[in-house]
């Protein structure tokens, strides 16, 4: 059955390596478990409170009862539209008016007891006095229900500033017109132009970007780490390094993963826009009217997909690194403390850089090689910083990345075929020198 | 004859030890060559050095009459010592993927992956995982993933430790009609008795230098005049202290084998022997793989 070796084509063994390392977790179901369960939390995360707010906060029926005898239309009106609060009517509230008893004290007692026996959940008194002090009172079982509460000192407030401007000596027509609230446009100023956006939307889509690059580098940059020591408990490594470097093999793997991982957060991404989508908008909502999403324009996302390529290189040969120099998991377990600490200390600094992207701070943490893939793309969404400031972030990592992916590969070189004792930090920079 | 696999001075040093200190060695086409030598002899170092895995400090490795190349690689086949499979691949994937990384196209490495298990037995075992398989079935997939490609050279260290019995026989019959198409073996091992059966040739190894090679029964002739079979009742270990004689390995049940220095008078010592022992036989015979290994390390010291 001997068969001439013909029609033998060199295999580009980089591209075998990554195919075989991504199908083989692509194809496995507890990556599709992993991968739908997130989103599921996270939507379960994100709907439940939401119905649960929407359910609980359903109807408050209050008694209001008015010794000035001209605030409580008002206020019952203004509350039978309550504004919109993070997405849903915050605080729907049925307003029953009662004039005032003859006897305070007995007409309390009574409204007591039916909150007692709950056929109402509370009642407001305006007292004449009291309200001099600029008090009115709420009684309810639950004191502790800020939102509804908040929504009624609204309309209570603002019924009595219209109510003194009217003492005053104002026309009631007029100053209606005269106490409308303002509300903060926030303007981003780019070089094409202003564009009106949210100050919170801006902050968001930062914080976002930077909380999925620090989740997708941590994850996949771990599962760098355990295949390379599953191939050597396994003893495959040296199968495959009989015909593939080690060089390659290295690069398969963090291509595989990479490649792996960007599936799982186009999953992701695809799963939160579809299923949560009426959460953000409602989170989004809660700035008033007049507001836009923010707009992840095309320079940001490249920079963005460009940043989280280097930096996933840089992370993960650091965590192949770690997993061909020692034996197991245990063993690792310390030295993965340092691309870790490398991954959480942006954490750190990251609010002060979204809210000043132009201090010193940010600038030096955004040029750091380590730092720069998770700072620098967390800057561009919140300002474009200087275009030599970009340019030699990128320029500064990708050198890290190659001299980390050659340093890397040298422990990977030897450290793969080494089994047994634990390997001290000296005999680990002796196979770096002498690979 | 162009060999199909030559080393030349080759030569490795760790920081304290010389792992491989000058080899050489010639292995022509379509014979089987034994590496042998005790654990820690340098086996393990010179076939991973021919392999490319680590990089000598000096000398050669010819594949086909000229220096070999990372392409060479993909016409050998190679078992680690040291081996194992991805435990969570399908045991047809897994071959095809071993296939392709020798350059086999993924459509012709499943049709030989068929053929292969359906030779081992293994055939309703190409859709499992290879974590689900008996260890002696992820040994037979083991061993096709080596020569699924149909390498000319087959590099096999230590190819029969760990295997079980059924699957060491299965796999000597491979490697016989491997052979019987023209292809060529190496296999280390330290175990001697099975490189006597299995060699054309062999090398001797120890403390990284080469102590003796060349064709298994030229070897054997050369020192067969000089090794005998003695059974006697008596004190055999006086033997070892006669002249002319260099050894005396016992063999039990008052069996020894006896060889003696090439210049040695036989009569002279049978004679002496006669004195003190009750000699009920003394003939001469071929030596087995231990004695000549014992006597070339001994040489070589």
């Amino acid at each position: 059955m001997r068969r001439e070796a013909a029609a033998r084509r060199r295999p580009n063994k980089i591209a075998v390596l990554t195919r075989r390392e991504y199908l083989s977790r692509v194809k496995s179901k507890g990556f599709w478990v992993a991968t739908l369960v997130l989103p599921a939390a996270m939507a379960a995360l994100f709907v439940l409170p939401t119905m649960i707010l929407a359910r609980t906060h359903a109807e408050q029926r209050v008694v209001l009862v008015d010794e000035t005898a001209r605030l409580g239309a008002g206020v019952a009106a203004r509350l039978a539209e309550p504004p919109a609060l993070g997405g849903l009517e915050a605080a729907r509230v049925a307003v029953e008016i009662e004039p005032p008893a003859a006897d305070p004290a007995a007409q309390r007692a009574a409204l007591d007891a039916r909150v007692l026996a709950g056929s109402i959940d509370a009642w407001i008194w305006i007292g004449r006095e009291r309200l001099a002090d600029d008090v009115v009172e709420y009684h309810a079982e639950s004191v502790s229900n800020v939102i509804t509460q908040a929504v009624i000192a609204e309309a209570v407030e603002r019924e009595v500033a219209a109510m003194r401007l009217v003492d005053a000596g104002f026309d009631p027509e007029r100053v209606g017109e005269l106490t409308r609230p303002v509300r903060l446009a926030t303007v981003r100023v780019t070089p094409e132009g202003g564009r009106e956006e949210a100050g919170e939307a801006g902050f968001f889509l930062a914080y976002g970007m930077f909380f999925m690059l620090y989740l997708v580098l941590m994850i996949w940059g771990q599962q760098v780490l355990t295949g390379v020591l599953e191939e050597k408990s396994s003893r495959i490594v040296e199968v495959i390094v009989s015909t593939a470097r080690p060089f390659d093999l290295m690069m398969g793997k963090l291509t595989g993963i990479g490649l792996a991982g960007l599936t799982q957060l186009t999953v992701w991404l695809v799963c939160l826009a579809a299923l949560s989508a009426p959460g953000i908008a409602g989170a989004l909502a809660a700035t008033p009217e007049g507001f836009t999403l923010p707009v992840l324009t095309l320079p940001v996302a490249l920079h963005f997909l460009g940043f989280f390529v280097l930096g996933y290189f840089l992370f993960a040969s650091l965590f192949a690194a770690v997993g061909a120099a020692f034996n197991n998991i245990q063993e690792a377990q310390h030295f993965t403390g340092i691309p870790i600490a490398f991954l959480v200390a942006p954490v750190l600094v990251i609010f002060p850089v979204i809210n000043d992207p132009d201090s010193t701070l940010a600038t030096v943490v955004s040029l750091i090689p380590l730092f720069a893939p998770v700072v620098m793309p967390v800057r561009v969404a919140v300002k474009m910083p200087p275009a030599w400031e970009i340019a030699l972030a990128y320029l500064l990592t990708a050198a890290a990345v190659v001299a980390l992916v050659w340093l890397c590969a040298r422990i990977y070189r030897v450290g793969i075929l080494m089994h047994g004792k634990k390997p001290t930090l000296a005999e680990i920079v002796r196979w770096v020198r002498y690979a | 004859m162009t060999p199909t696999l030559e080393l030349r001075e080759l030569r490795k040093a760790y920081r304290d030890t010389v792992a491989v200190d000058g080899v050489s060695l010639a292995v022509p086409p379509g014979t089987v060559f034994g590496l042998l030598g005790p654990n820690g002899a340098g086996k393990t170092t010179t076939l991973r050095m021919v392999m490319d895995i680590i990089a000598p400090d000096s000398g050669a490795v010819l594949f086909a009459g000229r220096a070999r190349t990372r392409a060479d690689l993909e016409r050998i086949g190679y078992l680690p010592e040291e081996r194992g499979l991805y435990r969570k691949m399908t045991v047809v994937d897994h071959l095809v993927f071993l296939g392709e990384l020798n350059g086999l196209p993924r459509r012709e490495g499943r049709e030989r992956a068929r053929e292969w298990l359906e030779r081992m037995e293994l055939a309703d075992a190409a859709g499992k995982k290879v974590e689900e398989l008996s260890k002696g079935m992820q040994q037979k997939v083991q061993i096709a993933g080596t020569l699924l490609h149909e390498p000319e050279l087959v590099i096999l260290d230590e190819p029969f430790s760990g295997l079980d019995p059924i699957n060491q026989g299965l796999f000597k019959e491979i490697l016989a009609g491997y052979k019987r198409e023209g292809r060529t073996i190496v296999f280390s091992t330290h175990v001697l008795e099975q490189a006597e059966k299995l060699c054309d040739s062999i090398g001797l190894i120890s403390r990284g230098r080469i102590v003796l090679d060349g064709e298994l029964a030229a070897i054997k002739r050369e020192m067969g005049g000089n090794s005998f079979r003695l059974v006697a009742a008596g004190d055999l270990g006086r033997v070892a202290a006669l002249a002319g004689v260099v050894q005396v390995l016992p063999a039990g049940d008052g069996a020894a084998r006896v060889l003696l220095a090439p210049d040695a008078d036989r009569a002279a010592v049978l004679r002496e022997m006669v004195a003190f022992l009750d000699v009920r036989e003394f003939v001469g015979a071929e030596p087995e793989l231990e004695e000549i290994f014992v006597r070339a390390v001994r040489d070589a010291a």
